[in-house]
């Protein structure tokens, strides 16, 4: 696994964000720190904030990573890793939802970090496409607007994927969120069922599958780019037809419905057995569910397949979904020729389960 | 009469810098730098003497919290290393309480050069420095406490060699070094930020590339 936390010593007292760059390239900006000594344990960079040690990784592994240094916890965030397409920026771990399978499960407290996030953004790599994810976003519509609309118009070659309950979007944001702006922000929004009973129950929250349906309204208004998000469960496993027909007849607008397998981490670790739906016993759903949104125009897909569990039929739409820093594979999965477009396993997926599950191509 | 005293040290301290273009040969990807770097470090030592039970205590610190804080990969390397020429010494106190200690006049008369001290590592091992007594419960120094002390020691050395610096070389960064850093690079026309910089390294030709 990628560490994307190090520990770090900081010169400064308040925290910051910065670029870390070798000594070799040259001339630093403003908001670089160079690498000034490194030694077999780590490496220490000097910026206008001063000096930075940081323990575990190297200068050349830290090159062009842009990284929010906490001083006073002494922790190095790596935010915007140079050269991964799967960076997220987490900016709230406060939610409105408590979703059963929730992999980062939130807490009560804000911590407000969007202007270091802001400059962060402004330091990325050329045509980076950054993720933000929470928490609930969205709970703090108003900073992350205003955060996405100033690094978009002063960065037009980053775009933005945010991940959102969609509940918190009102009328009077269709003009706001019809600016041209947002051609480059996705907005990924769950849904988990075509009706709400179900729905609510998998988020824990009443009334959310309405609150969904009149955010996805303002969303089309506002003509935004929508990725519909279904993470599998065995309560919604045999209702996936339903919300094909469901998204096919009123969600068409989507760019995408991703059908996501549960990660094994957060609440969905102590209650997996529970929850997992195992799609190589129970495939017919999911398949009946991606013939009919395909045959309706909406581009279905599966994360978190890997692809030797999952029929020859439909082994194009499983997605190397799992980022760089999380991703393993077993090892049975050793002699597959089909590693390189295959998302393997989440870093935390116990091995056992995942040697049994794999059959190598 | 002090002043005189100090004249050979100082200039040892400002001819330090000659021996970071080599050792920062470690920044290329792959290449580890040397384990020692020779005059610097005795000189390091050689300063560094009086100070060594102030900083023990002052260790807590830093290496308390970056030690009990957890699941970062940090916390053992520290104990993979003291062979580094400095590491015994360092305080890793990151402290903005200008520590109690005797200010840096009195050190080179209570350290007037033992000639074993310029050898390698010698009876002294840092190992047994580094290690407080264990009463006290401490965890040993983590490798960025040591390599952050390090670099601020040889500032201190670098600025107190032009005589922007009269505090003790500690490898502390305390209100005393921000000010004699503001100084150095206002008269060098730097940006003043009071902080470590890369042109102020440069300038004081430590740890430059």
């Amino acid at each position: 696994m990628i560490p994307l936390s190090l520990r770090g010593l900081a010169e400064a007292k308040a925290p910051y964000v910065v670029r870390l760059r070798t000594a070799a390239c040259g001339e630093p900006g403003p908001d670089d720190a160079r690498s000034v000594g490194q030694d077999d344990e780590g490496v220490a960079f000097s910026g206008s904030n001063g000096l930075l040690a940081i323990d575990g990784a190297s200068a050349a592994m830290l090159d062009g990573d842009v990284v929010l240094v906490d001083p006073r916890r002494q922790r190095v965030e790596r935010l915007l890793r140079a050269g991964s397409q799967h960076n997220t920026l987490v900016v709230t771990e406060r939610c409105d939802q408590l979703c059963v399978m929730c992999s980062q499960p939130p807490k009560k407290t804000h911590v407000d970090r969007f202007a270091l996030l802001e400059k962060a953004c402004l330091l990325a790599a050329p045509d980076l496409l950054i993720g933000i994810s929470g928490g609930e976003p969205t709970l703090f519509k108003e900073e992350l607007l205003g955060m996405v609309e100033r690094v978009i118009s002063a960065r037009p070659d980053l775009s933005f994927h945010i991940l959102s309950n969609g509940q918190h979007f009102t009328e009077q944001d269709i003009p706001r969120l019809a600016a041209p702006v947002y051609r480059r922000v996705s907005w990924g929004i769950p849904i988990y069922a075509a009706t709400a009973g179900l729905h609510d129950a998998i988020v824990a929250k009443d009334g959310a599958f309405v609150a969904l349906q009149n955010g996805l309204a303002v969303l089309i208004m506002a003509g935004a780019r929508v990725e519909l998000r279904t993470v599998l469960v065995k309560d919604n496993l045999n209702a996936l037809p339903e919300l094909a027909r469901f998204v096919a007849a009123r969600l068409q607008f989507v760019e995408a419905w991703s059908l996501m397998q549960l990660e094994h981490v957060g609440f969905a670790k102590g209650r997996w057995a529970n929850l997992f739906a195992d799609h190589r016993e129970a495939f017919a759903p999911l398949a009946e569910a991606i013939d009919y949104a395909t045959l309706h125009g909406v581009r279905a897909q599966l994360f978190n397949f890997p692809r030797c569990t999952v029929p020859a039929a439909y082994r194009r739409l499983a997605r190397a979904s799992i980022s760089d820093w999380k991703r393993k594979f077993p090892d049975r999965c050793a002699p597959c020729r089909e590693q390189v477009e295959c998302g393997g396993f989440f870093a935390w997926h116990p091995d056992d389960h995942a040697n049994q599950m794999v059959q190598p191509l | 009469m002090k002043r005189r005293r100090f004249l050979i040290p100082s200039l040892l301290a400002a001819g330090l810098g000659a021996h970071d273009p080599a050792r920062a040969a470690g920044d290329e990807p792959g290449v580890v730098p040397p384990p020692t770097d020779p005059d610097g470090a005795s000189l390091a030592r050689l300063y560094s003497q009086d100070h060594l039970f102030t900083l023990a205590s002052h260790r807590s610190h830093s290496s308390h919290s970056s030690h009990s804080s957890g699941s970062g990969g940090g916390g053992h390397y520290s104990h993979t290393s003291h062979r580094s020429s400095t590491s015994g010494y360092d305080g890793g106190s990151f402290s903005y309480d200008p520590p109690a200690m005797p200010s840096l006049p009195r050190t080179p008369s209570s350290s007037p050069s033992p000639p074993n001290q310029t050898a390698p590592l010698p009876l002294f091992a840092p190992s047994e420095r580094a290690s407080p007594p264990t009463s006290d419960g401490l965890a040993p120094l983590s490798g960025r406490t040591r390599r952050f002390a390090a670099i601020v020691r040889r500032v201190e050395l670098a600025l107190l060699a032009q005589d922007f610096y009269k505090g003790p070389i500690d490898g502390t960064v305390t209100p005393e070094l921000r000010a004699a850093l503001r100084a150095f690079q206002g008269k060098r026309g730097l940006d003043v930020t009071g902080t470590i910089t890369p042109a102020t390294l440069d300038a004081l030709m430590v740890a430059s590339q």
